[in-house]
């Protein structure tokens, strides 16, 4: 049979086999499962069961009831949903049988979560906090020529960018000790990177050669050869 | 250019059976690795077959150099013809895998991860989609070039939980992201120019959820060769429960530095022409 998992403070408290055809969640002890929390109403959801589907319902709770950080009237339970009522955590699972009829897979296998749900849910997340990521990953890199030895910025559109007097090179620097690949950077999960082709072209970044690679913050100053860069990372426009 | 690679695959200790594929292609360069999931045989299924899909046509793509705009989907304009090569193969493997899901009772929920490494003369390519990793250590630290497409680590990023929290969350094997769930998908591809000594670990959840990151870093650190840190991977993981398929690819790159293969060339002719 289905079970409500009464979690809190990241440890179960206690198991509830979905015995009866309803149950009711509140602080008063009528209910089935009883949480005592001024959080919680008296009596604050109820689940319903009707057939193979159960129904979360909201009693007009003070606080009001919540499906996977959505809060709801009415919602049809999922196999492995989260509510929450108050501070406390309810999971719902389905028995094995009930899974194999919705075709879902065990609690600790791997489950793919389809776009809305996903995307609701990391939005009504996103309201919570404040830090705006989705600012930071709107960003491209740009270097900057400086010291006149160029004109111009450069966007870092491409994963890989080359520096050198290779023609296929996204940033050419031409003078007769430049080689065809002096650097490259790389736009890496982490950031942006600038490595060092061996050879004889130091590569100094804020006046230090660098060793290998280096991870570039906003207005280093790159060096290559006579060439002076600087780097910085700004917002792209939306495009759609 | 020297590779040395090594790679492992294992049912680990609680499973029934493995459902990850692993692929070594040493002529190609390309090493691929993929953590299957859904009821029955489907998750062995869907691994194998995007491994298949995927090996067989960036090699075609490969021997005809075939144009980006010919290949499979719109190409990614901030990736190499390489890189588009992984990333098309990748929506190719998708498009099947979610199709045979859709036409088949015994497929249905059928889904796979995947990691793809190419190596190419100067440059390196890293291409997921899902929770497998690659990672990319270089002198003595590790950093990932795969972003995890699980509902957890994009949590993180936002800052919503700690790695913590992360680290037990309910919500941890959940994918935001995988081959055969949707008619389309994006991989996220990095490609980068590779140094001396460079080493490259592709795996699946199955070690990193029992193994951390220091920790799997000091085995490839102290370990001889690939296949003895491979080897050292699963046993690891196995020793703290092997409660999922682990499976792990080491691939080292090593360069002898251009000057010195000048001056061999050099000597080399000098004795060839004195003939």
């Amino acid at each position: 049979m289905a079970r409500v998992i009464l979690v809190f403070n990241k440890k179960v408290i206690k198991e509830y086999p979905f015995s009866k055809d309803s149950m009711t969640i509140g602080r008063d002890e009528a209910n089935e499962i009883v949480i005592d929390n001024l959080a919680v109403s008296g009596h604050h959801a109820r689940i319903d069961k009707t057939g193979d589907i159960y129904i979360l319902t909201d009693l007009q709770s003070t606080n009001g009831t919540f499906a996977n950080d959505k809060k709801i009237t009415s919602y049809k339970l999922q196999h492995k949903d989260k509510i929450t009522i108050g501070k406390h955590l309810l999971f719902f699972a389905l028995s094995k049988q009930e899974q194999a009829k919705a075709t879902d897979e065990e609690l600790d296998k791997t489950m793919i979560l389809d776009t809305a749900q996903q995307k609701e849910l990391l939005e009504k997340q996103a309201e919570k906090k404040a830090k705006d990521v989705s600012a930071q990953q709107g960003k491209i890199g740009v270097v900057s020529f400086i010291d006149g030895s160029g004109e111009g910025e450069i966007q870092l559109k491409k994963k890989l960018t080359k520096i050198g007097k290779a023609e296929t090179s996204e940033i050419r620097l031409g003078g007769l000790f430049m080689p065809p690949t002096a650097a490259t950077i790389s736009r890496r999960p982490n950031g942006y990177a600038i490595t060092a082709t061996t050879g004889k072209t130091k590569v100094k970044v804020n006046d230090k050669a660098i060793k290998e690679s280096y991870y570039l913050k906003d207005f280093d100053t790159i060096e290559i050869g006579s060439y002076k860069f600087q780097f910085y990372s700004h917002d792209i426009e939306d495009e759609k | 250019m020297r590779i040395a690679a090594a790679g492992l695959s294992d049912t680990g200790l609680k499973r029934e059976r493995n459902e990850d594929y692993l692929a070594m292609d040493n002529s190609a360069k390309l090493y691929i690795v993929a953590d299957g999931m859904g009821g029955h045989l489907a998750g062995e299924v869907a691994s194998k077959v995007a491994v298949q899909i995927i090996q067989k046509n960036v090699n075609d793509w490969i021997n005809k150099n075939s144009p980006v705009t010919e290949i499979f989907d719109f190409p990614d304009m901030t990736l190499s013809q390489r890189g588009n090569y992984l990333s098309s193969s990748i929506k190719l493997a998708n498009r099947v895998i979610y199709e045979m899901s859709q036409e088949y009772t015994e497929y249905k929920g059928m889904g796979t991860t995947i990691v793809i490494l190419a190596i190419m003369p100067s440059t390196i390519i890293a291409a997921n989609v899902g929770d497998s990793r690659i990672y990319l250590i270089r002198g003595d630290s590790m950093e990932p070039l795969s972003k995890e497409h699980s509902m957890v680590a994009e949590q993180l990023e936002m800052g919503l939980i700690s790695e913590e929290e992360a680290k037990i969350s309910p919500l941890r094997h959940i994918l935001t992201r995988n081959l055969g769930s949707s008619d389309s998908v994006d991989a996220d591809v990095f490609e980068l120019e590779h140094v001396d000594n460079d080493r490259f670990l592709l795996c699946t959840d199955g070690l990193t959820d029992l193994v951390s990151d220091n920790e799997i870093l000091n085995i490839i650190k102290n370990g001889n060769d690939p296949e003895h840190i491979c080897q050292q991977l699963i046993s690891e993981a196995n020793k703290r429960g092997g409660n999922d398929n682990i499976t792990v690819s080491l691939i080292c790159v090593n360069k002898e530095s251009d000057e010195k293969r000048g001056i061999i060339k050099k000597i080399h002719t000098f004795f060839k022409n004195k003939k």
